[in-house]
């Protein structure tokens, strides 16, 4: 079947100079902060992502690199007894475009912050917190938002209510596009329907700052929830000292993108104006287990491709673009 | 709520859909702060001023309407649940406006029973809808051709084209015209607001009250 290939983006001169110029500011901020670069091999040797680009190699079917984290967990857990603590990379990767306008090559940076004990979980999620709201300025955006919510906050009464595989998927897609009326249609009449329609509403709740953590106060799981608001309460309580001009933290208690894979905080960076989320990230701490380390793990990634589509089509939300710049 | 001073001074785009609910959504609107321009409205112009400064309505398709407001031209949007869940596309949908309601239904023609239907050996079905006509199929435990058609879908099973059709029915009478009637309710639907998600989320400070607005205005 034919199929059609949107948007393998070439850069031209300005294009190209910025993103090597942005890959190499973000990668001096995470050296600073003593992360140390990997780079994984751009084939991977798992082909199963449905989003990957599969080609053959003779008979073996092989992929290119369609996630960083995913690619290095698998080289960390196989090349090191112990993980490093903070590694950090540069590059691309492929997947499949969901939307037409969306590139199939996208060019990223980030970093992971591994670390075997528990102890270490608050500090490792305020340090990337910290060094992603630095992210904003290194590249030159006069506004940002930077979201912080929680995957345990829907995936821990999910589990708790031990609600069907579909009957959970349902309403994580439902929650994801912030609609109560479809997570009541996915809930049906599951015994926990009204507890959980009553979670949700607590979750679809505005308010910003550390005070949006009470919110929880409403939920059926306040008391199930009380270590993760602690948690993130902590996290947003060490955080604001250093929110640095231009950029505003927002609680998200709503945000389940990803809830297959994150399993604590997650973080979200917008500019105001602009239409697409610029980086994310979060605790993931079931991916090495899976691989046969119990390790725990947190990172972000900064999207450098609609980075650079916004320096074309909105330079006004930039404070530094000019040729000079290049 | 605070909300950090947006920097985009464009104006904000509202993309309405144009027939049954598109019709229904300006007359609430008539009088209210987001009012469509009338004299806009009578002419070719794409892009309609509301009462609203910094405002204003698109009018689309609204097959084309969610990939307007999931690429984020469009801020807001309203349109059809039918719509959204045959189209694949990231947007948030804020809230079940509930007017504009109908019903999914396999029509046929009078005297056909669903018995009937099931016990055909090449069962042919006719409709738009085909992501929510394969989804009742899996649930009824049935398989069956499904003829995409896009308008004058009543015209299959009268012509032969197919044994029944799956389409949306709000009173009715359009199926009776062509001797049609209601064999099973596969769904209901209704208009929803939805929002991109970038804009919503990265510009709170402009398109959440604007959101609250419109669901004051048009929920009922």
């Amino acid at each position: 079947m034919a199929t059609h290939t949107p948007h393998f983006p070439d850069l031209l001169f300005s294009g190209a100079a910025r993103l090597r110029r942005w890959e190499g500011l973000l990668m001096e901020l995470l050296t600073n902060a003593g992360y140390l670069e990997l780079r994984s091999s751009l084939v991977m040797r798992e082909p199963h992502e449905k989003a990957s680009l599969r080609f053959f190699d003779g008979d073996h079917l092989l992929a290119l690199r369609w996630d960083y984290t995913t690619a290095l967990a698998r080289m960390l857990s196989k090349r090191f007894a112990e993980p490093p603590p903070r590694v950090s990379y540069a590059g691309a990767v492929f997947r499949r475009a969901s939307q037409p306008w969306e590139p199939v090559e996208r060019f990223e940076v980030g970093c992971e912050r591994i670390h075997t004990d528990q102890g270490s979980r608050d500090e490792a999620d305020v340090e990337l917190a910290r060094l992603l709201m630095a992210v904003p300025k290194t590249l030159g955006l006069r506004a940002a938002i930077l979201q912080i919510g929680s995957a345990a906050l829907l995936r821990s009464p999910m589990e708790a209510e031990e609600l069907p595989k579909a009957t959970a998927d349902a309403v994580t897609r439902a929650l994801l596009r912030r609609a109560p009326h479809r997570v009541k249609e996915a809930l049906g009449d599951h015994p926990a329907a009204p507890r959980l329609l009553a979670h949700i509403e607590a979750l679809l709740s505005e308010f910003d700052g550390v005070d949006g953590l009470q919110a929880l106060d409403r939920s059926p799981y306040a008391d199930l929830l009380k270590d993760e608001r602690e948690h993130l309460g902590k996290t947003l309580e060490a955080l604001s000292p250093f929110v640095p001009e231009g950029l505003q933290l927002r609680l998200d208690l709503a945000d389940v993108q990803g809830l297959d894979f994150y399993t604590g905080p997650t973080l979200r960076l917008y500019a105001p104006g602009a239409q697409q989320e610029l980086a994310a990230g979060g605790r993931y701490d079931g991916l090495y287990p899976e691989l046969g380390k119990p390790w725990s793990a947190a990172g972000f990634c900064v999207r450098l491709s609609p980075l650079l589509d916004m320096a074309e089509t909105r330079p006004d939300l930039f404070d530094s673009l000019g040729a000079q710049d290049l | 709520m605070t909300h950090p001073a947006s920097t985009n001074n464009d104006p904000i785009l509202i993309a309405f859909p144009k027939g049954r609910i598109g019709d229904e959504l300006l007359s609430r609107l008539t009088g209210t702060a987001l009012a469509l321009d009338e004299a806009a409205l009578g002419s070719r112009v794409l892009r309609i001023p509301t009462a609203t400064p910094h405002v204003q309505v698109l009018l689309l398709k609204g097959t084309d309407l969610p990939r307007y407001v999931a690429a984020g031209v469009a801020s807001l949007g309203i349109v059809g649940s039918d719509t959204l869940d045959e189209m694949d596309v990231d947007l948030l949908e804020l809230a079940d406006l509930k007017f504009g309601a109908c019903r999914l239904s396999l029509c046929g023609v009078e005297g056909l029973t669903l018995e009937a239907l099931k016990q055909k050996p090449h069962l042919r079905l006719a409709t738009k809808f085909l992501k929510a006509t394969g989804a009742w199929l899996k649930r009824e435990g049935l398989t069956a051709e499904l003829v995409p058609l896009q308008s004058s879908v009543e015209l299959a099973p009268i012509l032969g084209l197919a044994d029944a059709i799956v389409d949306l029915v709000q009173t009715g009478s359009t199926l009776r015209a062509h001797g049609l009637v209601e064999i099973a309710l596969l769904g209901t639907t209704s208009s929803r607001l939805v929002a991109a998600r970038g804009a919503y989320l990265a510009d709170p400070g402009r398109i959440r009250p604007l959101a609250n607005e419109l669901i004051k205005l048009l929920s009922t």
